[in-house]
């Protein structure tokens, strides 16, 4: 497809690298203010209406919804017993995809490993190249952060505080929910706001059986928070409300765009203000310096199809590549100016890497449910969240900080219990039987921003386009194995406590990376020994670059992070406004 | 064969072998062979149907895209129909055309291990049928068919097995082709979302509203 033609001749108020979360809020919110914004992405702008399909059923689809011959999607074993780079032993697919490739819908979105390999430690990183990046198929869950994260450190000694408080993002957190619709039900948990939410979605039995259940434990599971809008959004055309049609866990997308993602959220709105210009296939390379200011002057990149080389100017520029990617490229953007890489004089690019560690869940059954007539469960864009109830009030033995469970219930397309022994007419009658009585859910735990967990440029692998490889240096530690013990048996715990029956319980913790949920790489902070970014995430070093994505968090904190970078992105993008207004940057 | 105590399949193994060898005039198999030597052993045996495959297939139903012989493709039926048989409720992978779908993936796959393990598998489930049932798989009556994917199913642990490989991976397919069907989905399961709602009802309310 033929991109439109971006005028690369005229210095623009600012240059963003990446269309996601990050990318598109910068460009939202900047726009807004009038300024004339490049957008450049590395990947392509799919027909997504056409890759996600939601309604499609299997068996209108060529293989039933899977990969078509000579495309692999990694698993979870392949992961585990390979290192990265992915490609060696995988000769006979011409396609090599992550873990979430591993379906028709998806498989487009994601890059091809082979294309973008990274070295090191084992390591799931899930990447999309494409005009919205992941969050053409984000899990949606959308959570604020609390003054139990921004000052975590006050708390138990560990890492930094954040150099904000909650009542610095809370009125962004507001303008997110407002802008972009999000479901869910107040509770008035200090450690987890409320956000302006959204007509909620229900519980379904099995799930109000165990939200009863450990009410007497004090603990609390509501609704889904979804960054899905349920009632509509009156000032957005490229969205529909949500009409609860249930592909939201088979598929990832959602055709109609109530969930949000980048391009109708945020990139068609900017788009239509006439202040943005779009430039697809712009693989950035280096962010480029002026030798004689020390600010950066704009980027270099390659058509990520042609494989031509162009530069362009701006007066700001502006990283959203995803946390890896970006520290990748400050790392890339090495000068006489600046050799450790760009923004890096603190050594910290690259460091205080983390995420959320997952694997741990249970699986179980309301018996009471055995055998009833089918249900319509699958309408809604998730099940429950069950909070955060470690080291609120006391403290843990065993580790530091906190983990949530998301999980869900009840009938769906595809049936549980298919993996169980035996065959035959009794394995048939049982999958029937049972099939809306299952209920099951996974922790997410923050992992520690560790220095010594980190990424840097790998000195031998390139990409296809000859840019060196990211290599991972990251393992998780004792407090996220100990974490991880306390999960499965307080998911166990709760279950008993419920009175559902447990099917499988496990304590095994998921390659790293799993989450999808990097952070770090470019952390906030006051001081600049010890940190990249200012709590507006400005370079300390460069004044005129911005990091505005998940690489500027401090600590991972142990919910979903998404909607906090898109708080976070607004607020430095207004401060940004200003600044250049002012003549400061 | 009714036997209370489960077969010992490692046993039992060596009796079946011995009378597949024998009727390919092959050396006993080994438990792991490369593939390209199990695709060059069934050249031969997929260029003549097995014996006891239906004589009603005819040659005309043998389009480019066939992976499976006739014979082949009878016994994939019947062996899905055993894992996921119809009752009173549903139709079962013979109504879900299972086996079209088997075909398919199998056909199209680009993995040499996997149609190796396939054409190797169908062979061994056809020998213990005789080796049981003194007839081949198909022409079992249905109680012999299910005597024969009760051993593999009761040794479902010994994995290093070709025949219980096979068993796996037959039960896998036959579970996605079924339950991403329309026999699957709508008859058996009879799944009520993919479909506007003008609200998710949730616990208590049985009728959902629909736009």
């Amino acid at each position: 497809m033929a991109e439109p033609e971006a005028d690369l001749s005229k210095k623009y108020d600012a240059v963003i690298i990446g269309s996601g979360a990050a990318g598109g809020m910068a460009a939202h919110v900047l726009t807004t203010h009038g300024l004339e914004v490049l957008l450049l992405e590395a990947g392509k702008k799919l027909n997504i209406e056409q890759e996600l399909r939601s309604m499609e059923w299997p068996y209108d689809n060529a293989h039933r919804g899977g990969l078509p011959p000579g495309s692999y999607s990694l698993n979870h074993n392949e992961y585990t017993i390979r290192r990265p780079p992915f490609g060696p032993g995988f000769e006979k697919s011409k396609n090599l995809y992550s873990y979430i490739g591993s379906s028709d819908y998806t498989k487009n979105i994601v890059v091809n490993e082979r294309e973008n390999p990274y070295t090191g430690t084992n390591y799931a990183w899930v990447r999309a190249r494409c005009l919205g990046g992941k969050t053409n198929i984000w899990g949606r869950l959308a959570l604020r952060l609390s003054d139990y994260d921004f000052k975590a450190r006050d708390r138990d000694g560990f890492g930094e505080n954040w150099p904000i408080s909650y009542s610095d993002i809370a009125p962004y957190y507001d303008k997110v929910d407002l802008y972009l619709g999000i479901t869910g039900v107040k509770e008035n948990l200090p450690y987890l706001p409320d956000s302006i939410f959204q007509r909620p979605t229900k519980l379904n039995c099995a799930e109000v059986t165990l939200k009863q259940g450990i009410q007497k434990m004090g603990r609390v599971l509501t609704q889904y928070r979804a960054g899905v809008t349920s009632d509509g959004l009156k000032h957005n055309k490229y969205r529909s409300r949500c009409l609860s049609r249930g592909a939201c866990e088979r598929k990832g997308g959602c055709d109609i765009h109530a969930a949000f993602d980048s391009p109708t959220g945020l990139i068609y709105p900017a788009l239509d203000t006439g202040n943005l210009t779009l430039r697809t296939n712009s693989t950035v390379r280096e962010i480029t310096v002026d030798p004689v200011t020390g600010k950066a002057s704009g980027v270099h990149f390659t058509d990520s199809q042609t494989m031509k080389d162009y530069t362009v100017g701006a007066k700001v520029v502006i990283v959203a590549a995803s946390t890896l990617e970006s520290a990748r490229l400050l790392l890339l953007s090495k000068s006489r100016l600046y050799p450790n890489g760009l923004a890096n004089s603190s050594g910290h690019v690259g460091h205080n890497f983390c995420e959320h560690v997952m694997g741990p869940h249970v699986a179980g059954q309301a018996t009471d449910l055995v055998g009833k007539p089918s249900t319509l469960d699958d309408g809604r864009p998730g099940g429950f969240y069950l909070t955060r109830f470690r080291n609120l009030a006391e403290k843990h033995p065993k580790f530091i900080r906190g983990y949530g469970f998301e999980g869900g219930s009840g009938s769906g397309m595809f049936p549980p219990g298919t993996d169980s022994s035996g065959f035959g007419a009794s394995f048939k009658e049982e999958i029937r039987k049972n099939q809306g009585s299952y209920i099951a859910m996974g922790a997410f735990g923050e992992v520690l921003a560790r220095y010594e967990n980190f990424v840097d440029l790998d000195p031998v692998v390139k990409d296809k386009w000859g840019i060196p490889a990211l290599r991972f240096h990251y393992k998780f530690g004792e407090n996220e194995h100990n974490m991880a013990k306390d999960m499965k048996e307080t998911a166990q715990e709760m279950f008993e406590a419920a009175g559902l029956k447990i099917i499988y319980v496990s304590d095994r913790v998921l390659t790293e990376g799993w989450s999808i949920h990097e952070l770090g790489t470019a952390r906030m902070g006051n001081d600049p020994k010890t940190s990249v970014l200012n709590q507006f995430q400005q370079s300390h070093d460069v004044k005129n670059l911005f990091v505005v994505d998940g690489s500027a968090f401090v600590s991972a904190s142990c919910q979903n992070p998404t909607w906090t970078i898109m708080a976070l992105c607004w607020r430095s993008c207004d401060y940004l406004a200003d600044q250049l207004a002012k003549n400061e940057l | 064969m009714s036997a209370k105590e489960p077969i010992d399949l490692k046993q039992d193994r060596r009796q079946w072998l011995k009378t597949s060898a024998t009727a390919l005039g092959a050396a006993v198999l080994p438990l792991t062979l490369p593939s390209t030597e199990i695709l060059a052993g069934e050249a031969q045996s997929a260029a003549a149907p097995a014996a006891g495959s239906p004589a009603a297939v005819s040659a005309e139903a043998k389009s480019v895209a066939r992976f499976f012989t006739p014979g082949q493709h009878a016994l994939i039926e019947e062996l899905s129909e055993t894992i996921l048989p119809a009752d009173s409720h549903s139709g079962g992978a013979k109504t879900a055309k299972v086996a079209d779908y088997i075909e398919q993936m199998v056909g199209e796959s680009t993995d040499d291990q996997q149609k190796a393990l396939w054409r190797e598998g169908l062979r061994l489930v056809d020998s213990m049928s005789q080796h049981y049932n003194g007839k081949s798989f198909v022409e079992a009556s249905t109680e012999e068919k299910i005597a024969v994917i009760q051993v593999l199913s009761d040794n479902a642990e010994l994995t290093e097995i070709p025949e219980v490989k096979f068993f796996h991976e037959l039960k896998r397919l036959t579970v996605r082709g079924y339950y991403t069907s329309k026999t699957g989905i709508h008859d058996d399961l009879e799944y009520k979302g993919n479909r506007v709602l003008m609200e998710y009802v949730g616990c208590g309310d049985p009728t959902p509203p629909t736009t």
